[in-house]
């Protein structure tokens, strides 16, 4: 249950400010356009299009926004933590603070699918994230994320 | 002359405790209890103790007797919306199925015992009904809420099935009695004759006598604590008339509980209680007196035949029985295998099992040891496992709510409305701030010891009680205002997905997030009708529809049925449970159908 092959130390913010969801979906659109190179205006509209379907909060103060982009070549993260929860309309009404992007080229079927639910899994770990919370290192936090324990690979 | 009652009474109170005890082990160690009722009997009884009962027509008395009580309860405690879900298949399982599992019996019988085909076919008979009491208390108390669809089958199956072979035992042991040289077409004319009148009367006489029931309790002005009894005094009195009649009162009881309980009765709590207590006594009496009328010391004779007619019975004539029965009706596979396993067989089997004691019958206390360890095996084997093999199949629902704490008060004179009280409990929606529907009338609140009324309140805390007056039959919905969050461990976030979906949405926007391959029309659907339709046309709390790599799971159904709340799970599905090749008949068929093409 490794996520170090989805995500790099780059695109780990670990003190994001925002004030609103959309604001969240904002800035990590932007820096995900930083780490792939894509159009921050083309992300944007992706997720935001995906999470008309229904949020990505998944609980537990975690959101998982992704969605399927044709320009990138292979699939991508980015991961935020935020200084203050904001408002994400969760299945649980708690407030997000640790926000997983996933974006994933047009025909990954599979594999995209594959990643959302290890990224769920890892997670859902409340050990890991009780550790990501506490920190506000980059390094540190992509180590949890690597680390996290296989454990309930069901 | 004055001794006997003592002692009579002695015994038959003491083993009645012993049995009441015993119930606290058997739900900690969830073993069947109605096994361990049976153990009591068989420790006091001939071989244990020495309590020496062998008096079969006093022991088919009081059995008939208590299972016409435990019948009526349970038509009593059926919704009359889950026995409409449940009906058509249930009833092909109560009717055919019941025949066919009679016939194979009996043809397995014929060749491991030294029976002939009348005998053996009896013996089928016998075992060929599901026990109510025991179906009910594991698909109930074993701590897991099991499919909707699937459990309302399995209950109206056990429920109804009875009568069934009673009339189909009672017959040919009729048959045999009279010794007549067989006459096949006639035979099968008269049966069919009679199996016609018996069940048309007993269905009538049911609907009737339940009419009359609730009439009687609405109309006359009883003392409450006399209306149980009157309740219980009247189906007893339906399940005599009819039988008198000439029709079946098993059935008839158990209809005219269907009738009565979903009636609008008055004080109908009250009711429940006393009758969930006389089905307790009914069972631990019936279970007991059939425990003391075996002598174990007989049962190693017939002991290895017995045994195998189980195990034919649990894993080929059932399996076979359900899955034919049941191809009409859309189940899954893991469904018919579940329904498969909990045939349960239980104290209705040997009870049938002395009728050939009564009439005397030759080989009579053979088929009787016979059919005691037939339903030892069945409650050993399938009751401990029911649990287990239930969440193996994904047959378990997570439950929908969290703990709730409700009393309903009974208001008296009134037939028409409720006082509920509710406690306001952390975390449930009004202590989050929701209003109380104005339909609901909340009354009072009680805070800190002191009342007030729920305008001046303000805002509900936790810890407060509140009282509600309601008409009768109020939704769900005020349950669920006041349950506290049900909990979501780990597996129920498998089970129902990761991500939530607004059913509202059009489907297309599925096809655009994940791409599983939608056709053009099915695109054009929101997400509720187009799960509605992959389902048949009925969505059902915990449905899934599996759509390549993706599933869609029913996390809720509003009052009408419409899907309310949708799941969607990115677990690539996990392969389908295996079940054992012998409980998925359909599957076997199958395999063989692959290899006989595989071989030309």
């Amino acid at each position: 249950m490794d996520l170090s092959d989805l995500i790099e130390v780059e695109a780990v913010v670990p003190a994001l400010k925002a004030n609103s969801k959309k604001q969240v979906l904002q800035l990590l659109s932007e820096k995900a356009a930083a780490v792939t190179g894509l159009s921050e205006r083309e992300i944007f509209d992706t997720i935001l299009q995906r999470e008309r379907l229904g949020s990505t909060g998944v609980g537990n103060g975690i959101a998982i926004p992704h969605g399927k982009l044709p320009g990138i070549k292979e699939i991508k993260g980015v991961f935020a933590r935020l200084d203050h929860p904001v408002e994400f309309d969760a299945l649980d009404d708690l407030p997000v603070d640790l926000v997983f992007l996933l974006l994933a080229p047009e025909g990954a079927g599979a594999d995209h699918l594959k990643a959302l639910s290890r990224i769920a899994r890892v997670l859902r770990d409340g050990d890991t994230t009780a550790k990501i919370r506490g920190t506000k290192d980059a390094t540190a936090i992509h180590t949890f994320l690597s680390q996290a324990p296989a454990s309930n690979a069901a | 002359m004055d001794q006997g009652i003592y002692v009579i009474t002695l015994v038959g109170t003491v083993l009645v405790l012993i049995a009441a005890f015993s119930s606290l082990i058997a739900f900690r160690f969830g073993a069947p209890l109605l096994l361990i009722f049976l153990g009591i009997g068989l420790a006091a009884g001939t071989d244990g103790l020495g309590l020496d009962f062998d008096n079969a027509s006093a022991a088919y008395f009081v059995g008939s007797l208590a299972l016409a009580v435990i019948l009526f309860d349970s038509g009593f405690g059926t919704p009359i919306s889950a026995f409409r879900s449940a009906a058509a298949p249930a009833v092909a399982l109560a009717t055919l199925g019941v025949v066919l599992t009679a016939g194979l019996v009996g043809l397995a019988a014929h060749f491991l015992t030294d029976f002939d085909w009348l005998q053996s076919f009896l013996l089928g008979a016998t075992v060929a009904s599901t026990d109510a009491a025991a179906v009910f208390f594991l698909l109930r108390v074993g701590n897991i809420s099991v499919r909707e669809r699937v459990r309302s089958t399995l209950e109206v199956e056990s429920g109804s099935n009875d009568p069934i072979a009673i009339f189909l035992t009672l017959s040919l042991v009729a048959l045999i009695a009279t010794g007549a040289p067989l006459e096949p077409g006639k035979l099968a004319g008269e049966v069919a004759l009679g199996f016609l009148q018996q069940m048309g009367i007993g269905l009538l006489a049911g609907i009737a006598g339940g009419y009359v029931i609730v009439r009687l309790v609405v109309r006359l002005n009883l003392d409450q604590g006399l209306i149980p009894i009157f309740v219980l005094a009247l189906s007893l009195l339906v399940f005599a008339l009819t039988g008198a009649l000439g029709g079946s009162g098993f059935l008839a009881v158990y209809v005219a509980g269907l009738v009565a309980g979903n009636g609008q009765l008055r004080s109908p709590a009250s009711i429940k209680r006393f009758q969930d207590g006389v089905t307790w006594l009914a069972q631990i009496i019936m279970f007991l007196v059939l425990g003391l009328f075996a002598t174990p010391s007989q049962f190693a004779e017939i002991a290895l035949p017995a045994l195998l007619l189980g195990l034919f019975l649990i894993f080929i004539a059932r399996p076979v029985a359900v899955t034919l029965c049941l191809l009409p009706f859309r189940f899954s596979r893991a469904e018919t295998a579940f329904i498969s396993w909990v045939g349960l067989r239980g104290a209705v089997s040997i009870l049938l099992a002395i009728t050939p004691l009564i009439d005397q019958l030759q080989g009579g206390r053979a088929l009787f040891n016979i059919v005691f360890i037939i339903v030892l095996v069945s409650l050993m084997v399938q009751g401990w496992t029911v649990g287990p093999l239930a969440r193996r199949l994904s047959m378990v629902v997570p439950p929908r709510l969290g703990p709730l704490n409700k009393v309903e008060l009974e208001l008296p004179g009134s037939a028409h409305h409720e006082l509920l009280a509710y406690r306001v409990v952390p975390g449930s929606p009004v202590e989050r701030g929701q209003r109380i529907p104005r339909w609901a009338r909340p009354a009072l609140v009680v805070r800190d010891g002191r009342s007030m009324t729920y305008q001046y309140a303000g805002r509900l805390m936790a810890g407060d009680h509140v009282y509600i007056f309601v008409p009768d039959r109020y939704p769900r919905l005020l349950d669920r205002l006041f349950a506290s969050p049900a909990e979501m461990d780990p597996e129920d976030a498998d089970f129902f997905g990761a991500f939530s979906v607004d059913p509202t949405r059009p489907a297309a926007d599925i096809e655009a997030a994940y791409a599983p391959g939608l056709s053009d029309k099915e695109q054009a659907m929101t997400i509720a009708e187009f799960m509605r339709k992959r389902l048949g046309g009925r969505a059902e709390y915990g449905d899934r529809v599996t759509l390549g790599s993706i599933e869609l799971i029913v996390r809720d159904v509003d009052e009408k049925g419409e899907i309310a709340a949708v799941g969607l799970s990115v677990d690539p599905p996990a392969s389908p449970p295996r079940v054992p090749v012998f409980l998925s008949i359909g599957e076997a068929a199958s395999r063989l159908w692959t290899m006989l093409k595989g071989r030309r």
